[in-house]
């Protein structure tokens, strides 16, 4: 909880092969995902994200992650499914690096984050990542201004009235403006969850994780941040990961359907491609079983 | 040769002897022409042992004319700081058992009391002077009454008295003295148990007596407890870091105190550092001791409370960019404090107890105050009082521990003030519902 070692993936241990060259991987990625992602690529684009034979080992036994390979591009919105325990939400704390990968690769902006890394690289990348968590994590000593603004005044080095200008009008975005001067006890489940988005998005990070944002929810309260979210995919052009059960929402926010478990990538394509069209049986029985 | 010089010895003997027979009748033949016989006080009001200081007192001073002499008048030196009402003097010559018909009169000049006899009282005379609006200084303290008196137009001066003792007029004094004169507090003290546990009197004696021991007490736990919060966080801190080194250092510093009692710290602290001639304040040694004893129980709280942080508060702050450092200072450190607050009340509550153990190497302090007045009263009394000087303030601080608990809960479940309209919430919430 407190570490703050070095980081250190042995890959050569782990008969993985080295991570590609950009130029390469760019093509090659490109090449794969055109046809199974509604995102508009540009000409000679690189993903921002790009994950290779990631493999996540808990207490030396149990294997979560058995081989994952992933790209996401710029402005993407990809919603990864899965049922419990397939590994969905240990790869995406792996992406920025609340987990420490067992082996593989990961890149961030074709810069690799697996591998020796100093804790103060980590927490440069960890600025580009924001995350949202199923349980929010909001600080409940500081109110929901205070939330958003602790990560611009002790990280960015804002100004107090810069930073409390922006969590103002990240407050505004998310509906809640009103609530600026409420302690995260005295606000819904819904509305802590979007004070949670209105705090990863002040710090203008290039991308946003979400863990099972509404999982914690009560149904009423869902359809409120997923909202925020939608607003976010649509008009903020943000690049989004969101691991989710909310079929709804995939279908129609996301560019990319993601269908993982036993720990690999089982099946991805665009939202009609895995929901109208799934084409492995498992895919189909975990849709089938949702619906 | 042999006889000459025993008897010169012997002659010089005889003459030693006989210039000290001498000597002894010329001196105190002028010495004691008056010869002072005793001098009294006693408080105007029935009741009460002793006399105060401020309060109305009779004086009464006594002397007997010696033989060969006669006395025309005498001035009483009384002491500075006091005063008196010289008119109402009462002055009685007694010779034998008869009473003289010699009158006098008394006069007050500042703090001396003239008298005039109509005749000169010669031998064998009782003079009795009764000064019966008499106050002594208010400060209290051993009380000495002489003066001159003048025989056949000489003036001589009048052999010391015995000293009277009078008390200090305090506040506390005053009570105590009222309380001695009233019937329920003698039917009160005549139950033994009410009587040895919480004698009135003593209760208001103790409550001024023993406030400088608790002064010192409270002075020693609040000088000692900020020193005691910032090593107790140091080594909380130390015990949660990724160092095996610091975690060991602080493990054993942790239990070691924990793990033996305070009065044996006391002990070797106190007997040992002047062994090794380091020769410190005992009150400053005391705060020393304090301070280090609950660093130990404090370390233990706040690394409970840096431990019952939810992980997920580290991984927010993670996810915003913060490092250890700031994650420990913005995030951690604030809402442990928070959380730990009735705990280190709590311990506030047992340091400020605890300072009684150093009554034990003579600081003093509440425990050794009352335990001076009680072996000087043998009444259980000054102990009693002695718990009320720390319930003052252990049970406020009792109350308030519970006040935060509730507060904390209430907050925990989302209750306490709401910065705007309450109604705004509700609309709000069942916006959210649709």
């Amino acid at each position: 909880m407190l570490s703050n070692k070095r980081l250190h993936i042995s890959n050569d241990a782990q008969d993985v092969p080295p991570a590609l060259d950009a130029e390469e991987a760019a093509r090659a990625a490109h090449e794969r995902d055109k046809s199974i992602t509604k995102h508009h690529f540009e000409p000679h684009e690189h993903p921002c994200v790009r994950i290779e034979h990631l493999m996540k080992t808990f207490d030396g036994d149990t294997q979560v992650l058995t081989d994952v390979n992933l790209t996401v591009w710029p402005g993407e919105v990809v919603c990864v499914l899965g049922p419990s325990g397939s590994g969905k939400s240990t790869m995406l704390r792996c992406i920025n690096l609340l987990e420490t990968p067992t082996a593989g690769h990961i890149l961030i902006e074709d810069k690799e984050i697996t591998g020796h890394l100093l804790q103060s690289e980590v927490n440069k990348l960890r600025q580009n990542l924001g995350m949202v968590f199923q349980s929010f994590n909001l600080f409940p000593h500081l109110t929901a201004k205070g939330n958003v603004m602790i990560g611009q005044t002790k990280v960015l080095k804002k100004s107090k009235e810069e930073a409390e200008a922006e969590a103002l009008k990240q407050l505004d975005a998310v509906g809640l403006l009103d609530r600026a001067d409420y302690k995260p006890a005295q606000l819904s489940g819904g509305q802590q969850q979007r004070v949670a988005i209105a705090r990863a998005v002040a710090m203008h990070p290039d991308i946003i994780l979400f863990d099972e944002p509404t999982s914690a929810l009560d149904p009423e309260l869902v359809r409120g941040v997923l909202d925020v979210m939608r607003k976010l995919a649509e008009h903020g052009g943000m690049t989004m990961i969101v691991v989710t059960h909310e079929m709804g929402f995939a279908r129609e926010v996301a560019d990319r359907v993601v269908f993982m478990e036993g720990g690999v990538v089982v099946e991805q394509g665009t939202p009609e491609q895995v929901f109208d069209h799934p084409q492995h049986k498992r895919t189909a029985e975990f849709l089938g079983s949702i619906d | 040769m042999d006889k000459t010089n025993k008897r010169m010895g012997l002659r010089s003997l005889v003459a030693a002897f006989v210039l000290a027979i001498a000597f002894m009748c010329v001196l105190p033949g002028t010495a004691f022409g008056l010869t002072t016989g005793s001098t009294t006080a006693k408080p105007n009001e029935d009741g009460g042992t002793g006399v105060i200081g401020g309060l109305p007192t009779r004086l009464t001073w006594e002397a007997t004319v010696d033989e060969g002499d006669s006395v025309q008048s005498l001035e009483l030196v009384l002491p500075e700081g006091g005063s008196f009402d010289g008119s109402t003097t009462k002055i009685t010559a007694l010779k034998g058992l008869d009473r003289s018909k010699i009158e006098g009169e008394a006069s007050p000049q500042g703090n001396k009391l003239n008298v005039k006899f109509s005749e000169p009282l010669n031998a064998g005379h009782l003079i009795r002077l009764e000064v019966t609006d008499m106050r002594f200084p208010p400060q209290g303290g051993s009380v000495v009454v002489g003066g001159t008196y003048v025989s056949g137009g000489e003036t001589k001066q009048l052999q010391d008295a015995p000293p009277i003792e009078t008390i200090a007029n305090t506040f506390a004094q005053t009570i105590v003295s009222w309380l001695d004169h009233q019937p329920w507090v003698q039917a009160w003290n005549s139950n033994q148990f009410l009587g040895m546990f919480f004698k009135p009197q003593l209760i208001v004696t103790s409550l001024f007596a023993l406030l400088p021991g608790w002064f010192v007490c409270l002075g020693i736990v609040i000088a000692s407890y900020p020193f005691a919060v910032v090593l107790g966080l140091i080594f909380a801190l130390m015990k949660v870091s990724r160092f095996k080194l610091l975690r060991a250092i602080a493990i054993v510093y942790i239990n070691v105190l924990r793990g033996t009692p305070l009065f044996l710290q006391i002990y070797i602290v106190f007997f040992g550092l002047p062994m090794m001639n380091i020769n410190i304040d005992n009150y400053i040694l005391g705060i020393i001791v304090m301070a280090i004893n609950s660093s130990a129980y404090l370390a233990e709280i706040f690394r409970a409370g840096i431990e019952s942080i939810p992980a997920g508060q580290y991984e927010a702050a993670s996810s915003l960019g913060m490092g250890h450092l700031q994650t420990m200072v913005n995030i951690i450190l604030p809402q442990t404090i928070r959380r730990v607050i009735p705990t280190v009340t709590s311990d506030f509550i047992t340091a400020f107890k605890d300072t009684s153990l150093l009554s034990s190497v003579g600081v003093m302090e509440l425990m050794m105050f009352s335990k001076n007045l009680t072996s000087i009263t043998g009444n259980m009394t000054p102990y009693v009082t002695a718990g009320i000087f720390y319930l003052i303030v252990t049970l406020p601080l009792i109350k308030v521990v519970t006040v935060i608990e509730k507060r904390m809960a209430r907050s925990e479940r989302g209750g306490g003030k709401r910065p705007k309209a309450k109604a705004d919430a509700v609309k709000e919430e069942v916006a959210d519902a649709i």
